[in-house]
């Protein structure tokens, strides 16, 4: 195994804008999964009250697993619980909201929806608190990547999905006067941890993909409000990522909105049939952050398995950089850790650009 | 008594109205089903499961996505409430299968399975909907008391999905016959395999389709 030339800031930043590295970087998404490292229960890592802990859970992850970069995700509750939407933080589980009592009961109550202040509200406070302490500990040598749920990801968590997405076609004005005020607070959201520390910022765009909506809709009710955050970070200067997980993703929309450096996925572009075409039409132009299956792989696969899937995914993403090996989704909190040190372990192994 | 020609014109409308996602049509269409005295039935049969069959083709081909199948689904259920009521199963008509369904304990996702819940009753199968965050005990349960030939297991998130591993030998330790069907996002052939499942779908269409071949088999098994 060569000797590493880089830090993993400088190995990230390499591989997304297309530069060289010297091996390609392996960054599963640990997030959740750093609470086994802080002393922390599941349910009292996603609620961000005890910062310090979460600072050394992520950098003892760090030092045990030895990824390039660390993603400020804790949930996908964070926005919506600082709008007001009740949150249940079971122990051992992700947090969720609480859909039997949903904070926007109707189509009607999306007008209740606030600006707030992301620096002085909940968890959103402490997002920013956590970059801030990393960025401290670790910001000169490792990728910090802010999170921000997109808009109407904060919505569906508000209203609940299903109604979310009724009113998406009943009633679109309603919707869309929320999205602006959601917006708002995501611009700022994105501004403080970019000023906290955060070297990129990754948006999540869920529904942007065939799994969910229509490329029209998609367009329609979201891309202004990417454009919008995404402006934002280009103009600090700052790296663009998108997480989908969904099938079939929207990249053709991910570019004309964001001009994303990098998408962190699961499956292939919708335009796509397979992992090698994937690279041959989006390869050069978007980077990949993925895509090893955290399921079967990452979390059930043997060390072989492992190995085999990740060598399998550098044999066809490595070449020209733009490719950072990780899960397609988040490591799964409950996973073996070893895992995610295995992934890292064959990035080293097969990774590395001559 | 409806005449058939007015039946059919019923049934052509109703399909329209659930394919077009028109909801009130849906209720007003099948209101006047009955007050024509049309067979509930096979209004519900050709009309809505036709309908659905339709929008389920549509999901398929990527043309209609989740907002559109759910208000297509709602159209459904608007129209069903009216004519379940009045269905009498016909005389040597057979029945489609039962199913247990439900979100695995700790899991709160319940989009796909309420999509799955929709496509399932249009096509006449009736459908024991356990809801989300399901404790285990409760599919043994609801299995037992309800005979179901197929009980389908939903996870969004490996927290939850680890529960099938346990919850399948529970439900097959009283019931060995029973077939078991698990989906969500990280539910693969492996999991499938490697948890002691019988089948996974990727998406509601391809569910229904598995879950009639798994039918087929298990009454040919009793018939055998």
């Amino acid at each position: 195994m060569a000797q590493d030339e880089m830090n993993g800031l400088q190995r990230v930043a390499a591989a997304l804008t297309f530069g060289k590295p010297d091996r390609v970087p392996g960054a599963p998404l640990v997030c959740g999964a750093s609470h086994r490292f802080s002393g922390l229960s599941y349910g009292e890592w996603s609620q961000c009250t005890d910062v310090d802990a979460m600072v050394q859970g992520h950098v003892d992850a760090l030092d045990f697993i030895g990824h390039d970069g660390v993603v400020m995700l804790v949930d996908l509750t964070v926005e919506a619980h600082a709008f007001g939407c009740e949150v249940k933080f079971p122990e051992m589980n992700t947090a969720h909201p609480n859909y039997d009592d949903p904070f926007l009961k109707s189509y009607k109550d999306y007008k209740k929806i606030q600006r707030i202040d992301p620096r002085k509200t909940q968890r959103m406070k402490g997002v920013i608190e956590l970059t801030a302490g990393l960025s401290k500990q670790i910001g000169g040598t490792h990728a910090i990547v802010g999170f921000v749920y997109g808009s109407i990801g904060v919505l569906s968590m508000m209203r609940g999905p299903e109604a979310f997405f009724m009113d998406l076609l009943e009633h679109p004005a309603e919707v869309m006067e929320a999205v602006e005020v959601v917006d708002e607070v995501l611009i700022e959201y994105a501004k403080a941890q970019l000023e906290a520390g955060a070297h990129a910022i990754c948006y999540d765009h869920l529904y942007a993909s065939q799994s969910i909506l229509s490329k029209e809709l998609w367009e329609k009710v979201e891309g202004n409000s990417v454009k919008r955050v995404t402006d934002v970070v280009h103009k600090a200067g700052a790296l663009v990522a998108f997480h989908n997980c969904g099938n079939g993703i929207y990249f053709d929309m991910s570019e004309k909105w964001g001009k994303p450096h990098a998408i962190s996925h699961a499956y292939v572009a919708d335009d796509v049939d397979s992992w090698e075409e994937h690279k041959a039409k989006w390869g050069g132009k978007i980077g990949t952050i993925g895509w090893i299956p955290p399921g079967p792989v990452a979390m059930l696969g043997t060390p072989e398995e492992i190995e085999e899937e990740c060598k399998a995914e550098i044999e066809i993403f490595a070449p020209g950089a733009g490719f950072v090996l990780s899960t397609g989704c988040e490591f799964p909190p409950n996973a073996p850790l070893r895992n995610a040190k295995r992934i890292v372990e064959a990035a080293k192994k097969y990774g590395v650009y001559k | 008594m409806a005449t058939k020609e007015k039946e059919q014109e019923l049934i052509k409308r109703l399909q329209d109205a659930i394919i077009n996602y028109k909801v009130a049509d849906a209720k007003k269409i099948a209101e006047e089903a009955v007050a024509a005295g049309a067979d509930a039935y096979t209004v519900t049969m050709e009309g809505l499961a036709g309908g659905m069959e339709v929008v389920s083709e549509k999901f398929d081909s990527h043309e209609y996505f989740v907002p559109e199948t759910l208000l297509c689904a709602k159209a459904l259920y608007a129209a069903l409430d009216v004519l379940k009521p009045h269905i009498k199963l016909q005389a040597g008509g057979v029945a489609r299968g039962q199913v247990v369904l439900g979100v695995m304990q700790g899991d709160v996702h319940d989009l796909g399975k309420n999509i799955i819940k929709a496509i399932f009753e249009a096509s006449g199968w009736t459908v024991h909907d356990l809801g989300r965050d399901v404790p285990l005990k409760r599919f043994v349960e609801e299995q037992l008391k309800t005979d179901s030939d197929i009980v389908m297991l939903s996870a969004m998130m490996t927290t939850s999905m680890v529960g099938i591993k346990k919850l399948i030998p529970m439900i097959k330790e009283k019931n060995p016959k029973v077939k078991i069907m698990i989906g969500g996002a990280p539910i693969t052939e492996k999991t499938v395999e490697e948890y002691g499942a019988d089948i996974t779908a990727d998406n509601a269409p391809n569910a229904l389709k598995e879950a009639m071949k798994m039918l087929e088999t298990l009454r040919k098994g009793k018939a055998a």
